[in-house]
């Protein structure tokens, strides 16, 4: 080693002699202004054909907009994307919002109200024990690769989702056989009475492949809806043809709709801004502000939804929050006004398990109404005060942002209560939160739609377990009426909600901006059911402007 | 400049030494600015453990993305929270992560760089090809591993870094501290009985000073960028704790809409790491006796007091 070291200080001081005789020469020579001005020359050149390109794009457009009125393509800008299209067995909403009522269509539909329409039955009929459901189809029904779509098609594609237990399978358990009677009728037998089944229909349970039909369906589609998959981008874009040969009134407006998922924010709002997508869905409504602003080039507008942000409290005994006093207090303490408002005021309250656009929805946000003093006398006699903090943590998913967060333990801070924030990734929630039960509190948004059941399931993460509520769920279940049903979800949520098992922020409200000329796109409910039949985009309307 | 002089320096010495490589450092724009930054720096975090304008946690729903207002500087984040507050209480987390960092990226470099000088050739040579296949791991990755135990932290960040960083400067300082530890004065220390350790210390260490110098407050400078980029990823500091990585991390998301929320944390940034990396470029020529004459004359002056 010594002798390495001796060649190496011997070289080195004749290598850094040669290189500070090298490193004065540039200095004495000065600036090399050839170089300058040839990187001048060229970034000139850069700008210049930048700007001609930019504005020679736009006058093409303006061209076609001249020639005809409406466009044939319309480009939407979507969040959340699907991994690849096998709605047979991929989870995610992301699936279900741009194939169902677009390619694959079910045997009833919904509405953007969230009720069921006619689907691919016109009319059914329910037996009065509500154990027997008969669906008429309607007539001259074809798949998008001409294929007849009739009563065999639905049966079997039931049947088969029940066989081999596709996603969602679980939601029709009830079902125990599906029959066709002849070409345009379908017999559905249910073990027992679910006054949810044809809701569950609307969704994947209920969705009719052709079942001659050969393809690879984690990439391509087969269905009878107005709208064919032409291409498939893996997270990056969907790109939807008209069915020329469909079967229904609704035929597609639009030749070509693209969908693009663009998962950045601010990404997306660019991509709104210069044109590439005429639609956004979902923005945030702080991010929306300009839009909003700038009304001559584009609609804001909040839809209703079945979002709920869900404060979950550990019910389990043994948790801290076992005490229902500081349930109470937690729910007492929470300023759910700020919280919307600090959101940009799109969102509802929301004082209870279900939404607005569920069955069995009542007002219950005046049963825990803001109401400082009230949760501090409520801590006070649970042993706790700001001096003498009871320490809990909130466990949330950082796709939420860190926002709310720091609002609940500023909130919570008064009352006693030292909230410890952990912002984790979705994964870590999944598995400490959902699956292991391992928490005090959790945020998490639970956007689907008649997911009342969780409140009737001792074993959900949040561990409520009421038997009166449980009792009253199985019957509101069991109804044959929607009335019935209805009252009996209603009853059960109002003791839920009293019981503080968890805290509900808000009903959040999905915010979607479209550019001026864009007609029929769906706001309500449109990260789950987005029917893209009837939207057009007439450029001469926007170019005006 | 001689490794024996320094031994025989007293507290006076080092006093005069140290206030004549300020001087020299003051006496520039550059190293002006730097100091000016980076006295501010401590300056406001230490006011900022008893004071901010307004409680962190005072959120406003009703008053979130405010404009700059007499009650809020800086204006207010998206919580409502005042924005200046924040970043004052986050330079003191940020100074802390830095100082940890430059710390452990010290201790770590210097076993590094004794390894590396070692007389024993063996591990002289394993560890020079050991640190260079160290040295090409990100040091993003390595965060993102530690995440995975220790979750989003400080201990993340400075840990992360500090190792990283360790390897360069290991990496950077071994000629020169290879130089020192083949030098005559040094064999002739080790044929007096001087210990491997005292050698480290009162040899190699004071020869490769002005390299550490640069090292170090480079590694300071890019410590404050890891916190930004690793708490975005959400890596880094966890949510609650101020920094300006924090700031910047939930005011970027709106940087179409309200762009100033950004600015700031950004300005923060962008001036403490200029500064720092100034900070060692000017501090290398200060004590540097090669480099900055005022510092041969105090060494001179303080000779002759030793003669007298």
């Amino acid at each position: 080693m010594s002798q390495d070291n001796g060649v190496h200080a011997g070289s080195g001081a004749t290598t850094d002699a040669s290189l500070a005789s090298r490193a004065k020469n540039p200095k004495k020579n000065g600036p090399k202004w050839w170089l300058i001005s040839l990187i001048a020359v060229i970034v000139a050149c850069a700008v210049v054909i930048g700007v001609t390109v930019a504005y020679g794009k736009k006058n093409d457009s303006a061209d076609a907009s001249a020639k005809n009125m409406v466009a044939d393509t319309v480009t939407i800008g979507l969040k959340l994307a699907p991994t690849n299209l096998d709605i047979r067995n991929t989870a995610g909403s992301a699936l279900d919002q741009v194939l169902i009522g677009n390619v694959y269509e079910g045997i009833v539909a919904r509405d953007s109200k969230n009720q069921v329409a006619p689907g691919l039955a016109s009319s059914w009929e329910e037996s009065k024990d509500g154990l027997t459901y008969t669906f008429h189809l309607n007539k001259n029904m074809t798949f998008s690769n001409g294929d007849k779509l009739d009563a065999e098609d639905v049966a079997w594609s039931i049947n088969e989702l029940i066989a081999k237990q596709y996603h969602d399978a679980d939601a029709i358990t009830a079902v125990s056989k599906v029959e066709a009677k002849d070409a345009d009728t379908v017999a559905m037998t249910l073990k027992t009475p679910n006054s949810n089944l044809l809701w569950t229909l609307t969704g994947r349970a209920g969705l009719v492949f052709d079942k001659d039909a050969k393809y690879d369906l984690k990439t391509q589609a087969v269905g009878s809806g107005p709208y064919t998959v032409a291409k498939f981008v893996e997270n990056t874009s969907i790109t939807l043809k008209a069915n020329s040969e469909y079967w229904g009134k609704n035929k597609a407006k639009t030749p070509t709709i693209v969908i693009k998922y663009l998962a950045d924010d601010n990404a997306a709002v660019n991509a709104l801004k210069s044109g590439d997508v005429q639609v956004l869905a979902p923005i945030t409504e702080s991010l929306a502000g300009p839009f909003k602003s700038d009304s001559d080039k584009y609609t804001v507008k909040a839809g209703n939804g079945t979002d709920k942000y869900v404060l979950g409290f550990n019910n389990a005994s043994g948790s801290k929050l076992a005490d229902k006093r500081i349930r109470q207090a937690i729910r007492y303490a929470i300023n759910h006004k700020e919280i919307i408002a600090s959101r940009g005021g799109a969102d509802k309250a929301l004082g209870g398990p279900i939404p607005s656009l569920d069955p069995g929805y009542e007002d219950l946000t005046k049963l825990y109404p803001y109401d400082q003093a009230k949760a501090k006398l409520l801590m006070a006699e649970a042993g706790y005060s700001e001096s003498n903090p009871l320490e809990l943590s909130l466990t949330y998913a950082n796709i939420y942002g860190t926002e709310l967060g720091d609002q609940l333990r500023s909130q919570l801070k008064p009352i006693g209560i030292d909230l410890k924030v952990n912002v984790v990734e979705f994964s870590t929630w999944l598995q400490d939160v959902y699956t292991n039960h391992d928490f005090d509190i959790s945020l998490v948004d639970h956007n689907e739609s008649h997911d009342f059941y969780s409140w009737a399931d001792p074993t959900y993460y949040f561990g409520y377990d009421n038997a009166e509520v449980q009792k009253l769920y199985n019957e509101g279940v069991a109804a044959t009426t929607d009335k019935e049903r209805d009252a009996k979800f209603a009853e059960a949520a109002k003791l839920i909600s009293e019981d503080a098992p968890a805290d509900w922020l808000f009903n959040y409200r999905i915010t979607t901006v479209t550019a001026k000329g864009v007609k029929g796109f769906p706001f309500d409910l449109n990260q789950t059911v987005l029917p893209l039949y009837n939207v057009t985009y007439s450029l001469a309307e926007f170019s005006q402007q | 400049m001689s490794g024996n002089s320094n031994n025989h320096r007293g507290t006076a010495d080092r006093l005069a030494f140290a206030s004549a490589a300020l001087r020299s450092m003051w006496r520039r724009a550059e190293g002006k600015f730097a100091l000016i930054v980076l006295a501010l720096w401590l300056a406001i975090a230490l006011v900022s453990l008893i004071w901010t304008p307004q409680s962190l946690w005072a959120t406003d729903g009703y008053h979130v993305w405010a404009a700059p207002s007499a009650a809020h500087w800086l204006g207010t984040d998206g919580t409502g929270a005042d924005v200046f507050s924040w970043l004052m209480a986050g330079s003191r987390t940020n100074l802390l992560i830095v100082l940890l960092t430059v710390i452990v990226s010290a201790v770590w470099g210097l076993l590094l760089i004794a390894a590396m000088v070692t007389r024993n050739s063996a591990l002289a040579n394993t560890s020079v090809v050991v640190i260079d296949a160290l040295i090409s791991i990100p040091t993003v990755l390595i965060a993102l591993i530690l995440a995975v135990p220790l979750g989003a932290s400080v201990a993340v960040i400075v840990i992360a870094c500090g190792f990283g960083y360790g390897l360069n400067l290991a990496r950077v300082a071994r000629p020169a501290a290879l130089l020192a530890s083949r030098s005559a004065y040094v064999e002739s220390a080790l044929a007096n009985g001087a210990s491997g350790w005292q050698v480290l210390v009162s040899h190699i260490i004071p020869n490769i000073v002005p390299v550490l110098a640069v090292q170090l407050s480079l590694s300071a400078g890019t410590a404050v960028l890891a916190e930004s980029g690793l708490t975005y990823l959400g890596i880094g500091v966890p949510s609650g704790v101020p920094s300006w990585g924090h700031s910047l991390a939930t005011s970027v998301k709106l940087i179409n809409v309200f762009p100033l929320t950004v600015l700031w944390p950004g300005l923060m940034v962008t001036v403490v790491v200029v500064a720092l990396n100034v900070f060692g470029d000017v501090l290398r020529d200060a004590i540097d006796p090669v480099a900055n004459p005022a510092l041969r004359q105090t060494v001179v002056a303080a000779e002759k007091e030793d003669e007298r």
